[in-house]
């Protein structure tokens, strides 16, 4: 229902700032949050898998330092003007001391364990909310949106460890409105612009889907995280109203 | 039954829900029945009906363009029919009053929500020549006793600021605790690049 715990991102290695030339480019790739490239910096490098038309990679192609591990899968070409935003994305990829690789995984596939989300909740502070309710609430969500963090071991027989570290859902009517609830990051996690990129990525998908009105509800302190990210309190003077609230 | 979905956590005493003489909703009451009968509000239901007006709680019989009138009739923008069908379909609970003598919606209000934790009330309108004589309320007396039944106890709107006075007899508070409803912006999007 409400949003908590998501600390206003840091300036500490935003996912979206890098050298680059092709300014123009840029932009638009940032906000598509869809990019793929590899930099050096110190230990961590920062891949995007990207899924974008033949064309259009190939013309921004020239302007990126690409290393042999970035992965395209470019998918045939959209009748869509925009590129469409890919169902699962790599937001960070850092490659830890022991040489195991962690991946940050954007999802608005909305796969959700239940228990997962539950330990999620209870890491943030957040009173627990009956299993069955809470798998019914995503399962009625219009879109789920979820971070993961996939860390791959560094030896060739070790697994992956597949965690959620983040989540925002949205309810919809499918045309006109879009309300966000419950965004949630690890606290672990937080503070690095993995609340700002959830959030920025779920309004993308929903823009997409010609959702127009997007709204939501913050605690006084998220206010301003919010803000930043392009939402406005009371609009014309609009007010959020609670029926008989429990504050 | 009513009420279980808020009586899982302590209340305040703000709970009191006054809305006839015949009835006091409050946080004691776990074992009185709710139906949605028409003797718990405002304005019962065969009181609305020995008006001229019937409650509905289904799009079947709602014509779209009628309610697009009852919208543009209030200021709202006008908007595709076909995508109104949409929201409709796609909408938890609603509510409408007919006027029998000419079959046309003249209140509505729908909510949208995850059915289990909140809802959102959206499109609360009245036609501007009935307004005035309790229709508006009765509308949102009942959805909101509709959203109760199924266990939502987080129930919310945005007003704009001329009707707020609608909306606080009806037990909404604006800001509870400094939580303030926002909208995103898409004319602020380019400048924050």
């Amino acid at each position: 229902m409400l949003t908590h715990n998501v600390v206003a991102p840091s300036s500490l290695c935003p996912i979206v700032s890098f050298d680059f030339q092709g300014q123009q480019v840029y932009d638009k790739l940032l906000f598509a949050h869809n990019l793929n490239y590899g930099l050096d910096r110190g230990g961590i490098r920062k891949h995007k898998s990207l899924r974008l038309r033949a064309g259009f990679w190939e013309s921004i192609k020239s302007g990126l330092l690409k290393d042999d591990t970035t992965q395209v899968i470019e998918t045939s070409p959209e009748s869509q003007e925009e590129e469409p935003l890919p169902e699962e994305f790599v937001l960070i990829e850092k490659t830890q001391p022991d040489g195991a690789i962690e991946q940050i995984i954007f999802s608005s596939g909305g796969d959700v364990d239940v228990y997962d989300l539950q330990a999620l909740c209870d890491k943030v502070g957040w009173p627990r909310r009956p299993l069955s309710k809470l798998a019914a609430a995503l399962k009625n969500s219009y879109m789920v949106g979820t971070l993961h963090s996939i860390r791959k071991s560094p030896e060739p027989e070790g697994g992956d460890q597949k965690k959620l570290i983040g989540m925002a859902r949205a309810t919809s009517d499918h045309a006109f409105n879009a309300t966000i609830w419950d965004v949630l990051v690890d606290p672990s996690y937080q503070g690095q612009g993995l609340g700002k990129t959830l959030v920025e990525n779920i309004i993308r998908a929903l823009l997409q889907r010609d959702i127009g009105n997007i709204t939501l509800f913050a605690d006084s302190q998220v206010v301003e995280f919010y803000r930043n990210l392009g939402f406005e309190p009371d609009p014309e003077g609009i007010k959020g109203m609670f029926w008989y609230p429990k504050f | 039954m009513l009420l279980r979905g808020i009586i899982s956590s302590p209340l305040p005493s703000s709970l009191r829900l006054k809305t006839h003489k015949n009835l006091t909703v409050s946080a004691q009451i776990k074992t009185q029945p709710t139906t949605a009968s028409s003797n718990n509000y405002t304005i019962s239901d065969q009181a609305l009906e020995s008006r001229g007006f019937v409650l509905r709680r289904t799009i079947e019989e709602l014509n779209l363009d009628h309610l697009n009138s009852v919208f543009v009739a209030v200021g709202f923008p006008k908007r595709d029919p076909q995508k109104i069908r949409v929201a409709l379909e796609n909408t938890d609970s609603l509510l409408w009053v007919e006027y029998t003598k000419t079959s046309k919606p003249v209140a509505f209000a729908r909510a949208t929500g995850d059915g289990v934790f909140n809802a959102i009330i959206w499109d609360v309108v009245v036609d501007p020549s009935f307004q005035g004589i309790g229709l508006g309320k009765a509308v949102m007396e009942r959805l909101i006793h509709q959203l109760l039944l199924k266990g939502i106890c987080n129930i919310a709107l945005y007003s704009e600021p001329r009707v707020l006075g609608f909306y606080r007899p009806l037990g909404f508070v604006a800001d509870p605790d400094g939580i303030r409803g926002m909208v995103y912006s898409t004319r602020k999007q380019k400048k924050k690049k």
